[in-house]
């Protein structure tokens, strides 16, 4: 059996995974556009800080793809896939055969129109490869006012401008919603951020757009023009909007596209033996009950396994994904998790804050659908566990909200565990939830 | 032939400990969280010797006790087959040790991202804000009994092999449901 892997990240390589779990001396060919192995991509923002470095980056031991027997093509750019004589062409004209396909080409940076941008400039880019950051850390030298503008308050751009901060930098955040991390958070744990912003150098303009970047003679940033009429200085313009999936290659192959790669239970896309997963695939969001493309590292490596264990031949369904996501900022722990704004007006929110700490929850009736902790986050892969789960948990709300998550756990698992004290009231387990580690997935 | 027959029974803890993945069995009813003592034993024990075997910068307890009601419950890893927090990791610091079965964790590749402490479906790994790493229990399993097992005198904490862990948890989980009706779960 000939298996094609494109891409080499987290998807991909938990594809790979699954498939050698299962089929020992199938051929595995795992390819990459880029000239490094396997990198732990949304870290390239702690190798500006000096966190990571160039011997802890790589996301796999260095003897990973012999010991498993991978055969991997680095610096090889897929061009198309030929679904009916099953075979995928490279950019050099190669031409391989595949027996079952995995596609995980992740997404590309998007850029929204700006007069003046200029991705091949030294001193601009986007954020999202090993090579953004090392262009980023030589920029940083040059830079003379020592001053850098990121466009977009999503996750890429607060960990971009936390990195070239590291770097000396004087940095401002130009975000188009009302605040940073404006699809995760709300408005007032938004303003807590901003503030721990402020205090460590990094502006924040919200509501704001680049509308043009002006150039020095040389072709490189001097200001740019902000859409209120403001000029800032620039020397460094990153943009880190977000990512669109990289799906441009699979024009013609007859493979289903819906903003990204449209799979089924199984992983598979509409063409037999090819499978997705990753950042460039639409799976069923449970929460918002639709599919959705979400792109977070954990559902990625879900994906890759599942879809790797049905290539191997071993029925395995995938019962969908929720977004949720966890970041530091300067000391400040944030976790979100599902649905953070409430959609609808049957949702309810209920809020706790002092000093260090904001919890909130968001409740659909009696089941937990959102949660946002910021400051104090121990025991929140609980309250993510319960809301993949969806279980009613309305008794627990005042528990949750004072941090006393773990009482939960601690009510959920003792029954279970108790062997020597006497019996559980029969029913009781009808409200007790389901939970074990059987059943986290 | 009494002796035969313990050895070849599936339970028999020596050779399932010999043989097969070592787990760390927890029976909370047991844990009375030390309060006399005024700490817990299992804690303190955890927090001197991760200081010793992974230096001082990664020190911190790798289990917990925690309250409601005058219920102990011993928070540890579970170590779950396809864990969550593997998963969930950037850096690729936690991994499967194939030869032990156990989740570790490389604590030099971790830049502290909570992405695991948000996963964790027991809420087992924590943040070490002051070192900026998510410690998690190792099992210890390089090295005899951990000194969880061993400092625990109230029989909370056991070590076991991976058949019996499995042979008892059904036998709780079926008394769970069906109480009354499941009297052969032997006194500990």
């Amino acid at each position: 059996m000939k298996y094609v892997i494109i891409g080499n990240s987290y998807a991909g390589l938990s594809c790979a995974d699954a498939i050698r779990r299962f089929d020992k001396s199938g051929d595995v060919v795992i390819i990459s556009d880029e000239n490094y192995r396997a990198y732990a991509r949304p870290l390239i923002s702690y190798y500006l800080e000096g966190k990571t470095t160039d011997e802890t980056i790589w996301y796999k031991e260095d003897d990973y793809y012999e010991k498993n027997n991978f055969k991997v093509m680095l610096g090889k750019k897929v061009v198309s896939v030929d679904t009916v004589s099953k075979k995928v062409v490279l950019e050099d004209g190669a031409k391989l055969d595949y027996d079952k396909l995995f596609i995980g080409p992740g997404g590309t940076p998007f850029v929204p129109p700006t007069e003046g941008f200029n991705p091949d400039s030294p001193m601009m880019g986007t954020f999202t490869k090993f090579d953004d950051a090392k262009k980023m850390e030589k920029a940083a030298k040059f830079a003379k006012n020592k001053e850098a503008i990121v466009v977009g308050g999503g996750l890429i751009g607060l960990k971009a401008s936390e990195g070239l901060r590291a770097l000396g930098l004087h940095v401002t955040i130009v975000e188009l919603l009302p605040r940073v991390l404006g699809l995760a958070l709300d408005e007032i744990s938004g303003n807590i951020t901003s503030k721990r912003l402020n205090e460590n150098g990094i502006d924040t303009a919200t509501g704001e757009t680049v509308t043009k970047i002006n150039l020095d003679e040389s072709g490189n940033p001097e200001s740019v023009i902000l859409k209120s009429g403001k000029v800032l200085k620039a020397d460094i313009v990153v943009v880190g909007v977000g990512v669109r999936p990289n799906v441009g290659f699979l024009e013609g192959s007859g493979i289903k596209i819906d903003r990204g790669i449209i799979v089924d239970k199984t992983m598979m896309t509409s063409v037999k033996d090819v499978y997705a997963g990753g950042d460039a695939a639409v799976i069923y969001d449970i929460l918002n009950k639709r599919p959705n493309i979400i792109a977070i590292v954990p559902l990625a490596c879900e994906e890759g396994r599942v879809a790797g264990t049905n290539m191997a031949g071993v029925y395995r369904e995938y019962p969908g994904g929720m977004g949720l996501n966890s970041v530091e900022i300067y000391g400040l722990p944030i976790v979100t998790i599902g649905l953070t704004n409430p959609a609808n007006e049957s949702q309810k929110v209920y809020m706790f804050q002092d000093e260090n700490v904001y919890r909130k929850l968001v409740y659909d009736g009696e089941v937990l659908v959102g949660a946002i902790l910021l400051g104090d986050i121990a025991g929140s892969g609980i309250l993510s566990a319960v809301i993949r789960q969806g279980l009613k948990c309305f008794k627990y709300k005042d528990e949750f909200l004072n941090g006393n998550i773990y009482s939960f756990v601690i009510d959920s698992e003792f029954e279970i565990y108790n062997i020597n004290e006497g019996y559980a009231v029969r029913g009781d387990f009808e409200d007790l939830p389901e939970f074990s580690r059987t059943n986290w997935r | 032939m009494q002796k035969n027959l313990n050895k070849n029974k599936l339970t028999n803890l020596k050779e399932d400990l010999k043989k097969n993945q070592i787990e760390i069995m927890l029976y909370p009813s047991k844990c009375d969280g030390c309060e006399s003592e005024g700490f817990a034993a299992c804690v303190k024990a955890c927090e001197a010797h991760m200081g010793k075997k992974y230096g001082s910068k990664y020190t911190g307890a790798r289990i917990n006790i925690k309250k409601k009601s005058g219920r102990f419950f011993p928070v540890i890893c579970h170590n779950c087959e396809e864990a969550p927090c593997v998963d969930a990791c950037m850096p690729g610091a936690r991994y499967k040790d194939t030869e032990s079965g156990w989740t570790v964790t490389n604590y030099k590749k971790c830049v502290g991202c909570w992405m695991c402490v948000m996963s964790c479906p027991f809420g087992a790994i924590e943040r070490m804000g002051g070192g900026h790493f998510a410690s998690k229990c190792d099992g210890c399993i390089d090295e005899g009994t951990p000194k969880c097992v061993e400092a625990c005198k109230k029989g909370a904490l056991k070590r076991i092999g991976i058949k019996n862990y499995s042979y008892e948890r059904r036998l709780m989980v079926a008394k769970k449901i069906y109480g009354p009706y499941i009297k052969s779960v032997e006194k500990r």
